[in-house]
């Protein structure tokens, strides 16, 4: 599922840097385990596509919503986020074209190292791809989280920020990851969290993530994923106002 | 799965209108002054942006005051206590409103019900700016220019002469508890009595119906009434709308204005009065004025992050002349709104100096029942300038008169027509 290495597990209430009494074992290791304990290869290459559902919350702000999200071999999307008084959040990616619009901020056509980080989370079964989407993994460390121990990863891919994950040893599941968000508005550090693993669409993944941005917590909860759907060609067609951005861009090329 | 889209999530940290109040009761004066203090500098520990405030040793803070708090023989001397320590800040939107202060701001009806006029203080003075159409107001024949002399039989000078003369209260204070003791529950009357344009007093009973615009939420905040208005005048584009809120059916409403005003002579955005809002939808409408790509309003810096107002150019832009109208209670995103184009050159603004808190602030209410605010972030627009405590400055400083408005006019919105007129 795409973006499963990046929706890590619960709450760290404690965490604490652990003496090293053995050999780490390599992060390449560590990544082609997360493979097979969520479903393995076969699993994986037998999805084509999916349609996810879910909510999103974020409680100190009182925000609620819904999530919709298409996605599609090698690395197509369209996902919809509508919150009550904030509108829908449309975001996409096409034939390598990243783009994003809301109510608030309009529509915008991604790039440089947020269009780099859009089209990696935007891989389809990306846990498949950790090859290809990186240029370098090393363990670097373990840590407790919630009284397990955990593998740290980092993974650092050709052009986004890199990223820091966090692998129970007994259960092979990713439970934390550490990155930098990038959007035209700044780069923010972010953690993501993740729970309540089970098996939807063919894999095992995280159906509770929780985000911790500039102080901001969210929540989304997976509802169901369903894979292998017949999606209309045009439902990752970008839309009007996306398109219309392009041809400026277009005309505006000497 | 996809994570939460950043830029919203941005655009919610930057809600600016927080305003949370909160109560808790102690067993003595002391313990209230106490637990006053914890609130005020944990308060400041936790939410400040810096994780050294004002840098300062914040801890050391705590041991140079915190015996003086213990040793304060009144509230009074509690109070100067906590105001000293805010001061090692020196920064503006931290501070502590005496109890009978605060609850001056906020004044005593509650409910939401308007007899539907605005009003600014002007020399003292209470004057209506505004008479919404169909309102009690208007058919009990209420006109711009009437000074509001008392509610209900209180006299609205000595608070206006108190609340002017407490340094930590600004203009948007004073307005909004001004207005405050315009309103009420819907359905109820009260007896206003007015000066006319000769200075007689006229008494009236106006009913109070629901406020201008609609009811809108925006996550834990209370249902607050969103108006946007627009209206050609002659062939310059006119937009007012009193709040950055109601994001869906505001930006919305801005765009369709733009869109239908391509041709105009110009465009002015009347952002007298409004309070801010959510910070987000400066840069949206900003998109619709400022083609040049790459380009910020400003920054803001919080204590997890630093979030830049870039603008998104729209597929097409207004490019005729953009101004913008303020006053003292243009505040917090109307500010970062002005501030951002005037640097970029792109808007000209007429008015009176703003507000000068375009933190995102909170208010609270401490254990003693004073008033505590405090900012959660600074920031800094594109030309270098800190808003906070300082405000934006107008090109063309232009003043409501109670003369201009018994005479009918608008001197603000005539000086930015007739920039446009000349522009063209």
């Amino acid at each position: 599922m795409t973006r499963s290495y990046l929706l890590a597990a619960s709450l760290s209430l404690a965490s604490f840097a652990f003496a090293q009494t053995e050999a780490l074992p390599k992060a390449e290791t560590i990544l082609d385990r997360y493979i097979e304990v969520t479903g393995g290869k076969a699993a994986y290459e037998k999805r084509k596509n999916e349609v996810t559902t879910g909510t999103i919350e974020a409680k100190a702000q009182g925000l609620k919503g819904s999530i919709t999200r298409y996605s599609a071999e090698p690395a197509e999307e369209y996902s919809v986020v509508d919150i009550e008084g904030v509108g829908k959040i449309q975001e996409g990616i096409i034939k390598g074209m990243a783009w994003y619009k809301d109510p608030m901020l309009g529509p915008r056509i991604k790039s440089g190292a947020e269009k780099a980080q859009a089209l990696r989370e935007g891989t389809f079964n990306s846990p498949l791809h950790w090859r290809e989407l990186n240029s370098k993994v090393e363990t670097v460390g373990t840590e407790v989280i919630d009284g397990e121990l955990c593998y740290k990863v980092v993974l650092t891919p050709i052009e986004a920020p890199a990223e820091t994950m966090y692998f129970q040893k007994k259960s092979g599941l990713a439970v934390k990851t550490t990155t930098v968000a990038v959007s035209p508005m700044g780069e923010a550090p972010v953690e993501m969290v993740a729970s309540d693993y089970k098996n939807m669409g063919g894999v095992v993944v995280p159906t509770k993530m929780t985000e911790k941005l500039a102080g901001q917590e969210i929540t989304i909860t997976l509802q169901d994923v369903k894979t292998n759907q017949t999606i209309p060609a045009d439902r990752f067609e970008p839309p009007a106002e996306i398109k219309a951005l392009l041809n400026k861009a277009a005309d505006k090329k000497p | 799965m996809k994570v939460f889209p950043k830029p919203l999530l941005c655009s919610v940290v930057l809600c600016t209108l927080a305003v949370a109040v909160c109560g808790q009761s102690a067993s003595s004066e002391k313990q209230r002054q106490i637990a006053s203090f914890e609130k005020v500098w944990t308060t400041i520990r936790d939410k400040h942006w810096q994780k050294n405030p004002g840098g300062l040793d914040w801890q050391a803070i705590h041991a140079e005051f915190y015996p003086r708090i213990v040793n304060a023989k009144s509230d009074e001397e509690a109070l100067a206590i906590m105001r000293e320590m805010l001061g090692r800040l020196k920064q503006t939107h931290f501070g502590i409103f005496p109890a009978a202060v605060f609850n001056d701001v906020e004044g005593e009806s509650g409910g939401d019900g308007s007899p539907g006029i605005e009003t600014r203080v002007l020399d003292g003075q209470a004057v209506v700016t505004e008479v919404d159409g169909s309102s009690s107001a208007e058919k009990a024949g209420v006109k711009l220019g009437w000074v509001v002399e008392s509610v209900s039989g209180k006299p609205l000078a000595p608070v206006i002469q108190k609340l002017k003369s407490d340094p930590d209260i600004h203009e948007l204070a004073l307005e909004r508890a001004v207005q405050a003791r315009l309103t009420g529950m819907v359905g109820d009357t009260i007896a206003v009595v007015f000066l006319d344009g000769s200075n007689a007093r006229v008494a009236r009973e106006l009913v109070l119906a629901p406020e201008r615009g609609q009811a809108a939420r925006f996550g834990n905040l209370p249902p607050m009434h969103v108006y946007f208005e627009s209206k050609k005048i002659g062939n310059t584009g006119y937009v007012r709308f009193n709040m950055f809120l109601d994001l869906v059916r505001v930006m919305s409403n801005f765009a369709d204005a733009v869109e239908g005003c391509m041709q105009c002579d110009g465009l002015i955005v009347d952002l007298r009065g409004n309070p801010g809002g959510i910070g987000g939808m400066a840069m949206g409408m900003a998109g619709w004025l400022v083609d040049k790509p790459d380009q910020r309003l400003g920054t803001m810096y919080m204590r997890d992050a630093t979030l830049n107002f870039v603008i998104n150019p729209r597929a097409q832009v207004f490019e005729g002349p953009v101004a913008v109208l303020v006053d003292g209670s243009s505040a917090s995103t109307s500010e970062i709104f002005a501030e951002g184009l005037k640097d970029l050159g792109r808007a000209r603004v007429f008015g009176t100096k703003t507000a000068a808190a375009a933190l995102p602030s909170i208010f609270e209410r401490l254990p003693n029942g004073d008033g505590f605010q405090y900012a959660t972030a600074n920031y800094i627009s594109e030309g270098g300038k800190a808003l906070e405590g300082i405000g934006v400055t107008p090109d063309v400083e232009v003043k409501l008169t109670r003369e201009s408005l018994l005479a009918g006019h608008d001197a603000v919105l005539d000086a930015a027509l007739e920039w446009i007129r000349k522009k063209k």
